[in-house]
């Protein structure tokens, strides 16, 4: 993990605009390469298309760090008793 | 049962210290027990094999064998039957369980014990069908179709599937082998989320009821993207919760996609098709929670990023050597536009040049025919070659000594016709000839020293 790009400092608190899941992201990044691979591409949308790349190249990267510190075991019932005591609208 | 008497040569009565009878008793024996249950065993497996019918109660399993009884309003009879014929009826899962009526072939049968194992009377059946109106094969059949006729089979199957969900909910039974096998699913995938374990008994009667429930409260919490339901081992019989119509509906309305692992590959339960996948195993249903290997996506993640890396790295030199170009542009413009001008003023010096020997090749080929029209007009090429005649006759004549006498000069020779041109000469000759232009004069050479002065011979 150390060798990956990490997540921007503020790491992006939802998927980047028009990308829903992990696999549409990937989805859209194997376009990007595969529209600059083929050279095709002019400088501006070169340009355009790393830095787009990069965001979401950090939002999957965030996303498999997200399920790469160690798995975490929790029992049903203590995650209810959780979000019930939590602020937000547990479940009745 | 008088035919039951041990052979008496395999125990002979009062043979070997044997205890001696009942006093009083006309009865055989005392025989020894063991061989008595031997024989007892030999003369049940001789009646008559018959087929029963009856409702299956108190449904225990061991590892070679399932054990129930048969009963019905009259009487009961306990039945024991080997797993693999038991196998071989090919039962639907959770079709045998209590209150089923069955049919059962087979003939009484007597387990005659040991010193250290309890003897025990069944009737062993050696095959068996579901029958009546507890055919819960044809129930869950039943159950199937009027699942499928409200639409209810591939709801799950349609609900998208994260590849890589950060929390999946995971309904097993507590302390099983299901448990370890679930995390040697996700392992496999390198994946290590949150896992929100819910134990259920997932093997009695009160499996649907409880896994219907937790299925319920996983969902509920909204915090989990994928359920596993696995079952570990157990038998054939064990599988009857999971076609219950509650936890079956339950599973086909939840919004959270269910992927189950509960039957082998030969029974199919009815929770197998209304889930959004169904696996072999729990292993399998883990790694099918998460369609992603985290290991290779991060290696991919990787790779993509050194190429972005390079394609933007690439383009912003490009993009420093359009700016460069770009600066360099005016001068280079000038340059551009002298160099041109310079080529224009060539081209058109060079132009001007070969026009002007064009027209002087021009004048001179005209010039060239009218001398030649000219010639021909008068009498052609004789006249050009008489007047060169003439041109050489007349260089000739101009050499001709002839020509130089009739000018006034003479010619001074010797008499003989050699001609005399030094004063030596006509000393020597003594007697010369002068020939003027109207003729010779002979004359001597009267003078002996030769003079101070050179002789011009002929000189007049």
């Amino acid at each position: 993990m150390s060798d990956l790009p990490r997540p921007s400092p503020t790491p992006p608190a939802a998927a980047p605009a028009a990308v829903a899941s992990y696999e549409d992201a990937t989805a859209r990044l194997e376009a990007i390469i595969r529209r600059l691979d083929s050279g095709d591409a002019g400088l501006r949308e070169t340009l355009d298309l790393c830095r787009e790349g990069r965001t979401l190249v950090e939002y999957c990267a965030g996303e498999l760090e997200a399920v790469g510190q160690g798995l975490q075991e929790l029992a049903l019932d203590d995650l209810v008793d959780r979000l019930e005591a939590g602020a937000g609208p547990g479940p009745s | 049962m008088a035919d039951l008497h041990p052979d008496p040569t395999v125990a002979p009565p009062a043979a070997s210290g044997r205890p001696d009878g009942i006093a009083g008793s006309r009865l055989p024996g005392p025989f020894g027990v063991g061989a008595y249950a031997g024989k007892l065993r030999d003369e049940l497996r001789k009646r008559a094999r018959v087929q029963l019918v009856g409702e299956v109660f108190n449904l225990r399993h061991s590892k070679a064998k399932v054990y129930f009884e048969l009963r019905d309003a009259d009487g009961a009879v306990p039945c024991s039957m080997w797993r693999n014929e038991l196998e071989r009826a090919r039962l639907p899962g959770g079709a045998l369980a209590d209150g089923v009526q069955v049919v059962a072939a087979g003939g009484p049968d007597y387990y005659p014990g040991s010193r250290t194992s309890s003897p025990s009377f069944s009737f062993a059946v050696t095959a068996l069908r579901v029958a009546g109106e507890g055919d819960l094969l044809a129930r869950v059949e039943r159950l199937r179709r009027t699942l499928a006729a409200e639409g209810l089979l591939d709801r799950q199957a349609r609900l998208s599937r994260p590849v890589l969900p950060h929390t999946i909910g995971v309904i097993t039974g507590e302390g099983g082998k299901a448990r370890d096998d679930v995390l040697a699913g996700l392992a496999r995938r390198g994946w290590a989320g949150r896992v929100v374990w819910a134990f259920a008994p997932v093997q009695d009667r009160h499996a649907a009821p409880r896994i219907t429930r937790a299925l319920q409260d996983l969902a509920a919490t909204g915090q989990v993207q994928v359920i596993v339901v696995a079952r570990g081992g157990g038998s054939l019989a064990d599988l009857m919760g999971f076609s219950d119509e509650t936890l079956c509906r339950t599973v086909a309305l939840l919004g959270v996609p269910v992927v189950c692992a509960v039957g082998h590959h030969t029974d199919r339960t009815l929770i197998d098709d209304v889930a959004a996948q169904a696996c072999s195993t729990p292993t399998h249903a883990a790694e099918a929670a998460v369609p992603l290997h985290c290991g290779e996506a991060r290696v991919a993640l990787r790779g993509a990023a050194v190429r972005l890396q390079t394609h933007g790295r690439r383009a912003l030199l490009e993009r420093a050597r359009t700016l460069r170009r770009l600066a360099r542009a005016p001068t280079d413009h000038v340059a551009r536009h002298r160099r041109r001008l310079h080529q224009s003023l060539r081209e058109i010096r060079a132009a001007g040049a070969r026009s002007h020997a064009a027209r002087e090749r021009d004048v001179a080929r005209r010039a060239l025919v009218l001398s030649r029209k000219a010639s021909a007009g008068s009498g052609a090429d004789s006249a050009a070659r008489h007047a060169r005649l003439q041109a050489l006759d007349a260089a000739l004549t101009a050499l001709d000594p002839e020509r130089v006498v009739e000018r006034g000069y003479a010619v001074v020779d010797d008499g003989a016709g050699n001609v005399l041109t030094s004063a030596r000469g006509a000393r020597a000759a003594g007697a010369v000839r002068l020939r003027f232009r109207d003729g010779p004069v002979r004359a001597t050479v009267d003078e002996d020293q030769p003079d101070a002065t050179p002789d011009q011979g002929e000189h007049p």
